[in-house]
């Protein structure tokens, strides 16, 4: 395992220009979210924003190297050693959630800087919890692309797609901007379910009955996606 | 089979199924230690889907595989710990340095190399200049010595190389079979999938040749040839009045061209 997280860590430190284009779009809605601070809560915008960077790597960091080094072969390389299936995504999927865990402090630390956002030090370790778990449900749905669609430019494409969708319909839908009924839909989507748990968590003592049910969705969604994506993915 | 060498590969009545279709019909052969030994076939013939098998890729239906007294479906770690494996379209991550992919594959074996272990490793394969470079950057005979040392690189009891020399020019190739050999003389098993049957009389000591799943012949290539040289159907193929093993091959598996 140890050897399997040093070439992964060392694939991603090469694919920094890559990880630095999939943080960027977080720190820039952060940055530019400043002025809702005053009116939305310092929360809202870090959750936006936090959200955003977990669809990112979910679906854009993780899946797309999946299905790259599915097709180059390099999972049957690994395969033929004596390294068992689970120990093969499971380095992967670390490297992921270190991924997720630098992406949400250097949310907290742009949102200090530039917004001025301060919560207590309970909701950043809260907060830090609830987009790891946010994070697993942007994994598993990318786990369900690569598993059901076995080409990688139609991974990408797919995966772009769908991170488009995401963040137009999830943040404009969020703002009320498509309606009621689409605002409604959205709060149960995998984005709002995100979105809703970790602004919470940023704030524990806002805690109540819809965050739970948040809560409760997110798991909902990443046992589902997980388990069929697993269950329809191919090594090769 | 001498008395010093000993089964290291034993594929016993392998039965391998893609839905209706029966790729394997009950393959049987075993490889000794300090043995090279060429799995010889057309295209779809089987012979992939017995090394994917052996490899542990693929499920079968039907019968056993141990390698060095580990099953392949009961003890899969152990007896993968116990083979080294060169694919056919072997890649690495893009990303990872020659050196980084060397201590990769050494780690996943169990072995901690050092620098200066790698460094030994790359002088070995005469890529001493190349620790530093990606595996893509490579020539394809530099790439396949850098597969054959990750394969080798726990010294393991049973080597299996799919199509090794293909795309090789002569050069390349001849230092590949040179390297084969060695490792057969270190008292390692060797199998190997080839279409050259120039190579496979080269370097196999014993060779099997498969058909729509089954094996249809298997002995030394000497043997083989001095058994068929009167076959009607190998006579008809042959070219200049010598028989070879490729007369042997065509004469066996016929004519037609497999897709």
């Amino acid at each position: 395992m140890s050897a399997l997280l040093r070439a992964d860590f060392t694939t991603l430190w090469r694919n920094r220009r890559s990880l630095r284009l999939v943080l960027l779009v977080p720190v820039v809605i952060v940055i530019s979210w400043k002025g809702m601070v005053n009116m939305m809560g310092g929360a809202y915008v870090l959750s936006g924003g936090i959200t955003i960077g977990l669809i990112s790597i979910g679906l854009l960091g993780y899946t797309n190297s999946i299905a790259r080094d599915r097709d180059k072969g390099v999972f049957q390389r690994l395969r033929v050693g004596p390294v068992a299936a689970w120990t093969i995504m499971s380095s992967r999927i670390l490297v992921q959630i270190a991924t997720i865990m630098a992406m949400t402090i250097a949310i907290f630390a742009v949102g200090n800087l530039v917004d001025k956002i301060v919560l207590p030090p309970l909701g950043y370790v809260t907060g830090f919890f609830a987009a790891v778990l946010g994070g697993a449900l942007y994994l598993s749905l990318g786990q369900l692309i690569v598993g059901l669609i076995k080409n990688p430019e139609t991974v990408n494409s797919t995966t772009r797609l769908v991170y488009f969708i995401f963040i137009m319909v999830g943040m404009l839908g969020n703002f009320g901007v498509l309606g009621d009924v689409v605002k409604e839909s959205i709060q149960w989507s995998p984005y709002g379910v995100v979105n809703r748990v970790i602004a919470t968590a940023l704030q524990p003592e806002t805690w109540n009955l819809q965050a739970t049910y948040a809560l409760l969705a997110t798991l909902g969604y990443t046992v589902i996606f997980g388990v069929l994506g697993i269950r329809f993915f191919k090594w090769n | 089979m001498s008395n010093q060498q000993r089964a290291i590969l034993e594929v016993d009545q392998l039965s391998v199924s893609y839905g209706p279709f029966e790729a394997v019909k009950g393959v049987s052969f075993t490889v000794a230690s300090g043995e090279i030994f060429g799995l010889l076939g057309p295209n779809g013939a089987g012979k992939t889907s017995t090394l994917s098998a052996i490899e542990g890729l693929l499920r079968p239906q039907g019968g056993q595989i141990n390698v060095a007294g580990f099953s392949i479906l009961q003890q899969p770690l152990h007896a993968k710990a116990n083979m080294g494996v060169q694919l056919q379209s072997t890649s690495f991550q893009a990303e990872l340095t020659v050196a980084e992919i060397i201590r990769l594959f050494a780690g996943i074996y169990g072995k901690e190399l050092t620098p200066e272990e790698v460094e030994e490793k790359l002088v070995e394969i005469n890529l001493q200049d190349s620790g530093t470079k990606r595996f893509g950057q490579l020539s394809g005979g530099q790439q396949q010595r850098v597969s054959l040392v990750i394969s080798t690189i726990h010294d393991p009891q049973l080597v299996l190389l799919d199509e090794p020399t293909t795309g090789l020019d002569p050069q390349s190739r001849r230092q590949l079979w040179d390297r084969i050999e060695a490792i057969k003389a270190q008292g390692h098993a060797v199998l190997l999938t080839t279409h050259s049957m120039e190579e496979a009389e080269a370097v196999c000591d014993r060779i099997a040749i498969i058909d729509h799943g089954r094996v249809i012949a298997i002995d030394t290539p000497e043997a083989l040839i001095a058994a068929h040289r009167n076959d009607p159907d190998v006579i008809a193929v042959s070219r200049k009045g010598k028989i070879t093993l490729e007369d042997v091959f065509i004469g066996l598996t016929g004519r037609a061209v497999r897709s």
